[in-house]
């Protein structure tokens, strides 16, 4: 090897190293620090000298041009690396000062049921941007694993776990009697009506889950218990069993529609892991009312560089696919038939 | 650590057993003994994971526990190894296995859990699985730089290759894995948060870990076999972050990452 093509590799070598310095300091400071110390500037420079040394790579060591698998590895690299700063915050501000393309990089809206929004607020929650479209929440809801289950647990730490079906009465032995589930409720409402308490299900209006419990005990009494999921140390003095109405939440669904030009332009359900695309914008679930259910919180997201980004993903997996076993594959059954 | 006093850890234990007592056999030399329990402790290993498989109701790759489960069937990689790539080191593979089951069977709890919604996506199971071949690849690598360190033949057989080489190759084919571990895990990142890269420590270890076998390939490049102990460092080192992303992270509870529910 050269001098000078050993000097270009001995830095390239050296980057790698300093990489994996900036890499393990980032893991020890955490998510937050290490996000605000790679988009310094003397982090700054170091990705723009990577990129260099990757190019110089490629001009001084012809190979990385003549085998396709290692061209496509090194230059799968320099795309991912471009595609990720063109796509950071410093990347936005550039494109806004130089080609006036205003664009989000990232920020959370809160929508209300039946309306619609198109401000974003930025991160750290200070500034507002609007959209050029706003987006309508149709409706939102959670779902939960089935079955639930209502948690049984007397004073000595006997416990079960009775399935919420409504109507089915649940043996706890002969020393504890039986369980049933009368009625499930969305919204739990009570109200007073003179002498008379009236108790209702009012889904829609708010988000008061729970289930009315009737506990016989083995002599024949029966009390009845109401049992709140969002109130949990809810019980009587007197009270046997403590009770709680526990559920996984299995998904957040948000229904959505774009509205452009006061028209329709695009709806979709999402949830976590499905965003809606448009507009160069991703949006996600990213949170809700947990009081009412009333309002999801979406975060958004510019794709800014994200297609260079992709592209040198596929191009790295491919090279390195290539060159580590297909090549070397090749390599060995010519090795054979010789 | 906990004992586990189920049916799940009594196979955990019992292939760990099998595994453990296949290795003192062959160290004693009594090679066909070794070999039977080898492919005994396998058996029991693929029963483990099937039976959990069927206690859970998902493929069995969604915490630490499930995954050191699947990482315990590791003898078809050894027979890969050895057949096609010319690789040894079978002995080194059931002490592999010991090492890879013990987690399992008496760090991580088998408690199951519900998924939770970030999990549901369909490239969580390839990302997983992905990397835990790969990493079987990267300890067999360790295990022959360990022996090139200390100037010993992972096998007396002339045919096979020497432990230089050996690490080499293993690296070559658990590279690619590592990487589209990475790349995979980056795509479901956006999908689930938003970003394809949140910096945050698990991904930042997993980085240096990929990064650390790049550096091995460019400093191979350069020096080739003059520097042989340097590169089964690099080899070594990799093996060594590669253990700290999987546990350092998850087991610290000091540093909270979007990961923290991987445990
Ligand atoms: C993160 C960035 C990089 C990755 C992932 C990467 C990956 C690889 C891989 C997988 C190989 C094949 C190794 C083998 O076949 O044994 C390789 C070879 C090589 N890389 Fe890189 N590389 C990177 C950065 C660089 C840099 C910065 C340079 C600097 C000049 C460089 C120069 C080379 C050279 C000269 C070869 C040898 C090609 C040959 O076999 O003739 N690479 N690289």
């Amino acid at each position: 090897m050269s001098k000078f093509r050993y000097s270009v590799m001995l830095a390239g070598l050296g980057l790698i190293i300093l990489l994996i310095l900036v890499s393990i300091y980032g893991a020890f400071v955490g998510a937050e620090r290490a996000q605000k110390f790679v988009n310094t500037l003397p982090l700054t420079v170091y990705w723009l000298a990577f990129v260099l040394i990757l190019i110089a790579g490629l001009v001084v060591f012809r190979r990385l041009v003549r085998v396709p698998s290692l061209s496509l590895i090194h230059v799968g690299c320099i795309l991912i690396l471009a595609g990720a700063m063109w796509g950071s915050d410093a990347g936005h501000k550039l494109q806004s000062r130089f080609f006036g393309i205003d664009k989000i990089r990232t920020g959370r809206m809160a929508i209300y049921e039946g309306e619609s929004e198109n401000l974003v607020a930025l991160e750290g929650g200070e500034h507002v941007k609007e959209l050029p479209f706003s987006i309508k929440l149709q409706d939102f809801r959670l779902e939960h694993y089935k079955p639930e289950y209502l948690r049984v647990q007397t004073g000595e730490g006997e416990g079960w776990k009775v399935p919420v079906e409504v109507g089915t009465e649940f043996s706890l032995g002969e020393d504890f009697g039986t369980v049933t589930i009368l009625r499930r409720f969305e919204n739990f409402q009570i109200r007073i009506e003179g002498e008379e308490r009236i108790i209702t299900d009012e889904p829609g209006a708010g988000y008061n889950p729970a289930l009315e419990v009737q506990i016989k005990s083995p002599e024949g009494n029966e009390e009845t218990r109401y049992v709140f999921e969002r109130y949990p140390g809810h019980t009587h003095a007197e009270d046997k069993f403590l009770l709680r109405y526990q559920r996984v939440v299995s998904d957040y669904i948000s229904e959505l529609q774009i509205i452009k030009d006061g028209k329709v332009a695009a709806e979709k359900n999402i949830e976590v892991n499905h965003p809606l695309y448009f507009g160069g914008y991703h949006f996600y679930q990213d949170s809700y009312d947990a009081e009412a259910g009333q309002y999801t919180v979406l975060m958004v997201a510019s794709d800014t560089g994200l297609g260079l980004v992709y592209a040198g993903y596929a191009m790295l997996c491919a090279g390195i696919f290539w060159q580590l076993w297909v090549r070397s594959a090749f390599a060995k059954m010519k090795l054979k038939s010789k | 650590m906990e004992i586990k006093y189920t049916f799940q850890g009594l196979l955990i234990y019992a292939a760990m057993g099998a595994y453990l007592f296949a290795f003192v056999m062959t160290l004693l030399r009594c090679r066909k003994t070794g070999q039977a329990l080898y492919l005994l402790g396998f058996v029991i290993a693929v029963f483990s994971f099937s039976y959990r498989w069927y206690d859970v109701r998902h493929v069995p790759l969604q915490n630490l526990f499930e995954v050191f489960l699947c990482m315990g069937m590791l003898y078809p990689v050894t027979v890969f190894c050895y057949r096609i790539l010319r690789v040894g080191g079978v002995c080194g593979d059931m002490l592999i296995g010991v090492i890879v089951l013990f987690p399992s069977g008496f760090v991580f709890s088998a408690e199951p859990q519900r998924l939770p919604p970030a999990l549901q996506c369909r490239l969580f199971v390839p990302h997983v699985a992905v990397y835990a071949i790969s990493y079987i690849f990267m300890a067999k690598a360790t295990f022959q730089a360990i022996c090139q360190l200390a100037g010993k033949s992972a096998s007396s057989d002339e045919t096979l290759l020497g432990p230089e080489e050996s690490t080499y190759r293993m690296i070559c084919v658990g590279f690619p894995l590592l990487t589209l571990g990475l790349v995979l895990g980056s795509l479901w990142g956006k999908v689930a948060w938003g970003d394809y890269w949140g910096w945050d420590p698990k991904e930042l270890w997993s980085l240096a870990s990929w990064l650390v076998y790049v550096g091995y390939f460019h400093f191979r490049y350069m020096f080739g076999k003059r520097r042989a102990r340097i590169n089964s460092v690099w080899a070594i080192a990799g093996m060594i972050v590669i253990v700290v992303t999987l546990l350092w992270v998850n087991l610290s509870k000091l540093f909270a990452g979007l990961h923290s529910y991987a445990m």
